[in-house]
């Protein structure tokens, strides 16, 4: 295999992000059946899984690839781009066309009949290929593209169903809300240029890079390195959904759910972290704070709003919030590898709770074209009992839910360990306000173990609750079978020996061995190590029972439907409505007072010009008439004059001809007469 | 011996006859009868003038050349007469006005 060089590697790794391109540019471009391209597109995407898989493991914990052309030269200073595969890309390669290749295969179900399908596939290759392509590529500037594409197709996507007033207005609010964070992104991009005159990701932010040196001597724009940390983190808190920009993912619900479960575990939100973690020398302490206790409040806020939904995918898109912030977390309290492990195997209990939701959706939507009923097919309060009718999925949704909540024994006892044992480390170095970071991650964590069970005990136990209403001539039976192997699949990946062979220690992960390590290892008087996990588990095992006794054993919860704390959390701390009294209204209200502006000032200043040009073309109309025309009519009429009075004297008449004549000689003659001096 | 003035004034009476005739009648023929009036008013001062000038009598010499003239101008002017009495139909000049555009 020596024959593969460098330059064959990044060739390999263009193609896996070009494959799914490949996809959206052949269904869109060539004209066929309207369902057309699932075939292609799963073939597409199945070579750029083989393609990163080989990739990986040539790279993987071996040299760094990085081959560069150069793009163009403005003035003295060359752009160049290229690729740069280290062992974050390729993982994140694997990560993205697996997880890609698992939700299309799952949508050639889930998706079955629908009259745009084609459109449906070649959104999900340009989708894929922006992700793939923005985690190969090493120029900042191009990243943004990509990024800008991730945000450009998952609004094509999340608005799939056009028809559907809500999805346009998801879509239209996914869009928004990414561009706010665009703006920090380019204006992290500007910073940076203007810095060190380069946007190669490997210059800037590698080992001997010079943002590191930079930091390292301590000289000049530290100020400026900070704002460009904050720019390029107000960029990763619109991608995944942190406060204060997280309120696009709920709304982004309206679309397929397939699609929200790639957004949610693999493309969308993923970027976001990804993004932290490939510029992660740039950040220094103060935004490193920032970072985690923006990751804090969004965890703490999300698990909050996820315990009082009732629709089973905003749960899961709360509960991907909540994620997404210990994901932050990790970031900010410098655990980098564990961020990356946690969103490794986040990727895979998320998607898979959302494909089991969808089968369980899919389901429901059956059961009600059937019967013609109308109720919510999302609301688990009409569910229940469903785990003899589909025991397949409950047992994945279990699984997936453990892994979620940290049980042991699965991938997410070892992620969620890693980041909450070093957050708490980190708190210790640290002292002061930010020791309230890991303690709120933890209840974070309980509240995480009580909302997920929550909806598995009223989806799955119980009776079903719509029983009663209709006939129970129509069954509710397991998903089809590309859409049970897929869970069954992602299952396996929920469980610790995908990630590590000791099921209760994280530091043997092969993940975290790949990826830098947390620099400072603090010795404290706790050993967090034993002490973590089991206050975790306890508490969340104790949090599962009292789910448990709630809504399985006593049948009815206590209702708390009326109690303040319930609805502030319902409506989902009034973000929205913030939000919408504040920025929409107001911007609306601008645009209004603009308008206003526009039509009585601009418009008004002129038509008063209009006006007084009229004014003065009347004046000067005037005077032309009766002026200039006067003067000329004048002349006119007085040559009339003249002329009517000379005719007189052309009668025709060759004697009055005569008189005339006569009478001048006789004029002559008297003049010539009296007066001889003239 | 009969003065000068007489001449004259009988000269000046029928140089105004001729000129009334020409200036008033309706009939170009008359008209015609007012020039040779006029014409044979000028003949006789030419004649009456004549009387001081005995060695030359340019005045006599001068009225038989006007009368001479006198006969070709009639001749003419019947001639247009005739043509003018076969284009209008009449000879009357008040309607004959075409000159007047």
């Amino acid at each position: 295999m020596e024959t593969l060089t460098q330059g064959n590697l990044s060739l390999l790794a263009a193609l896996t992000a070009l494959l799914p391109l490949i996809t959206f540019l052949g269904i869109t471009l060539i004209p066929g059946k309207q369902g057309r391209g699932a075939y292609f597109s799963i073939f597409n995407i199945s070579v750029s899984l083989l393609l990163s898989a080989f990739l990986f493991f040539k790279i993987w914990n071996r040299n760094i690839v990085h081959e560069q052309l150069s793009w163009f030269t403005i003035g003295g200073t060359e752009f160049t781009a290229g690729i740069l595969l280290n062992n974050l890309s390729v993982l994140m390669l694997v990560l993205v066309s697996l997880i890609s290749l698992l939700v299309h295969i799952y949508s050639t179900m889930y998706m079955l009949g629908d009259p745009y399908l084609h459109r449906y596939w070649a959104y999900l290759g340009l989708f894929c290929f922006a992700m793939l392509g923005l985690v190969i590529i090493d120029n900042l500037l191009i990243v943004y593209m990509f990024w800008e594409l991730v945000g450009f197709s998952s609004y094509l996507l999340i608005g799939f169903w056009f028809t559907k007033e809500a999805a346009t207005q998801a879509s239209k609010k996914a869009f928004i809300v990414n561009r706010l964070g665009d703006l920090g992104f380019l204006t992290g991009i500007m910073i940076v240029f203007s810095t060190f005159r380069t946007l190669d990701i490997n210059l800037l932010f590698g080992e001997e890079g010079l943002v590191a040196q930079t930091v390292g001597s301590g000289i000049a724009p530290g100020a400026w390195l900070t704002i460009a940390g904050l720019a390029f983190f107000l960029a990763a808190t619109a991608k995944s959904a942190q406060f204060p920009l997280h309120t696009w993912l709920p709304d982004a619900m309206e679309g397929p759910t397939s699609v929200s479960s790639l957004i949610h575990a693999a493309t969308m939100v993923a970027a976001g972290v990804f993004l932290l973690a490939r510029i992660y020398p740039i950040f220094d302490p103060t935004v490193l704070v920032v970072i985690a206790s923006i990751g804090a409040f969004t965890a703490f806020m999300a698990a909050t709003i996820a315990l009082t939904q009732n629709d089973i995918k905003r749960i899961l898109a709360f509960s991907t919030i909540s994620q997404l912030g210990f994901m932050m977390i990790a970031m900010g309290v410098g655990a980098y590898g564990a961020g990356i492990f946690h969103l490794v195997t986040h990727a895979f209990f998320k998607c898979l709770l959302f494909l089991a939701a969808g089968a369980v959706i899919h389901e429901m939507a059956h059961f009600r074209a059937k019967t013609e009923a109308d109720f919510d097919h999302q609301d688990i309060r009409n569910m229940g009992g469903l785990r003899k009718a589909m025991p397949l999925t409950f047992i994945t949704m279990i699984l997936a839910s453990l892994a979620l909540s940290g049980i042991p024994f699965t991938s997410g006892f070892l992620s969620k360990d890693a980041i909450l044992i070093q957050s708490f480390e980190w708190a210790d170095s640290q002292g002061g306000w930010v020791k309230l970071i890991p303690y709120s991650a933890l209840l974070t964590s309980l509240l995480t173990a009580f909302y997920i069970f929550r909806l598995i005990f009223k989806t799955f136990f119980g009776e079903f609750r719509l029983k009663g209403q209709f006939s129970d001539k129509v069954i509710i039976h397991e998903a089809p079978a590309a859409m049970k192997y897929v869970m069954v699949v992602l299952a396996v990946f929920c469980l610790f020996l995908g990630f590590s062979f000791h099921p209760l220690s994280y530091e043997g992960s092969w993940i975290l061995q790949g990826l830098p390590q947390q620099a400072i290892k603090h010795a404290s008087v706790f050993d967090y190590h034993t002490f973590i996990p089991v206050i975790v588990n306890v508490l969340a095992i104790l949090m599962i029972a009292l789910a448990y006794k709630w809504y399985v054993k006593s049948k009815q919860a206590p209702d708390l439907s009326s109690n303040p704390v319930f609805l502030f959390l319902n409506r989902q701390w009034f973000f929205d409505d913030i939000y919408q009294r504040l920025f929409v209204n107001g911007t609306t209200k601008l645009a209004s007072r603009a308008f206003l502006f526009d039509k009585k000032v601009v418009d008004g200043l002129v038509n008063l010009i209009a006006n007084i040009g009229i004014v003065l073309s009347k004046i000067s109309d005037w005077l032309d008439r009766y002026v200039v025309d006067g003067l000329i009519h004048a002349v006119a009429s007085m040559a009339k004059t003249i002329g009517n009075f000379a005719r007189n004297f052309q009668t025709g008449r060759l004697q009055h001809y005569l008189l005339t004549m006569v009478l001048v000689v006789l004029c002559f003659f008297i003049i010539k007469l009296f007066f001889p001096a003239i | 011996m009969i003065p000068l003035a007489h001449f004259m004034l009988v000269s000046a009476i029928l140089f105004c006859i001729g000129l009334y005739a020409v200036l008033a009648k309706k009939n170009a023929i008359m008209i015609l009868i007012g020039i040779e009036f006029m014409l044979n008013a000028a003949i006789l001062n030419f004649v009456a003038f004549s009387k001081h000038d005995k060695i030359a009598l340019g005045g006599q010499v001068f009225a038989l050349f006007a009368i001479v003239l006198a006969a070709a101008t009639v001749a003419v002017t019947l001639a247009i007469i005739l043509n003018v009495y076969k284009y209008y139909r009449t000879i009357d000049p008040t309607k004959i006005d075409q000159l007047r555009d």
